[in-house]
């Protein structure tokens, strides 16, 4: 994986995602920029990476579901 | 199963607590079950948008009686919004490993916290180096509501460079686990 490569998926990693103008969520620009074993490996790091999000947060939520949480009680 | 009716319960009058904890105890096995289409979608946008979709059903949400049925039926529409978004992009050439995917059922339950690995990955962020510590937590505070320039900018740094702590944080408490005889991959995947 090219030092670039690395850089893209770092940034699919977060759980930030923008969204459409219906709501729905977009996929991240950053993930369209992977060929497919770099894709792969961003699945596995996200796996992991949620996991441990939970594991440091109070609440024990990943940044996953802390963003849906700040979504939904914004209304 | 009482468990689980109880949080539907609450679920449909609308606490976001508990349908913060039913999500955090099923996040695993839903991401774990788009691993076939890791190279198609960005699971993660399907990962939200089936959470938040679950959310908007909870209170139509019809039981059947069987356990994990809210899991069951969160695993379903995972699967549901994956395809969708794969057709959308046109990927026809992927047609024989989708029905192949589409075809396996897994067994599902949710996942209990282990206070344990918990516990060791505290012990092990706490050993962070300063930079990479600061890049994680960044991350953590924005709850996933700023992209990772705005995340960079606030710390005075480069996007790159930001990235660059931030994989290094990921990888020093990976090695950090191993070290005291835990895999990340085989642990919680």
């Amino acid at each position: 994986m090219t030092p670039e490569d690395e850089l893209l998926l770092e940034q699919v990693t977060s759980a930030h995602r923008e969204r459409h103008a219906d709501g729905s969520i977009r996929a991240h620009p950053a993930w369209h920029d992977l060929d497919e074993d770099g894709r792969r490996e961003a699945f596995e790091a996200t796996v992991v990476l949620r996991q441990l999000e939970a594991a440091l947060d109070p609440g024990g939520h990943s940044a996953t579901v802390r963003a849906l949480l700040a979504r939904i009680t914004r209304g | 199963m009482t468990e689980e009716l109880l949080a539907l319960s609450a679920m449909a009058r609308g606490d976001a607590a508990v349908f913060a904890r039913w999500a955090s105890s099923v996040e695993v096995p839903l991401r774990g079950s788009l691993r076939a289409f890791a190279t198609s979608v960005d699971t993660e946008a399907v990962v939200q948008e089936t959470l938040l979709r679950i959310w908007q059903v909870a209170p139509r949400f019809s039981h059947d009686g069987r356990p994990n049925a809210l899991l069951r039926f969160a695993m379903r529409t995972a699967r549901n919004v994956a395809v969708s978004e794969w057709r959308r992009q046109g990927r026809a050439d992927q047609q024989e490993a989708l029905e192949q995917h589409l075809a396996a059922e897994s067994e599902v339950a949710p996942i209990t916290p282990d206070p344990y690995l918990r516990a060791k990955i505290g012990q092990c962020r706490d050993q962070l180096p300063e930079k990479p510590r600061v890049a994680l937590g960044q991350r953590m505070l924005s709850n996933g509501a700023d992209d990772d320039s705005v995340l960079a900018a606030r710390l005075n740094m480069s996007l790159n460079t930001f990235l660059q702590n931030f994989t290094r944080a990921r990888k020093f408490l990976k090695a950090c686990l191993e070290k005291a005889g835990i895999n990340l991959d085989v642990e919680l995947s």
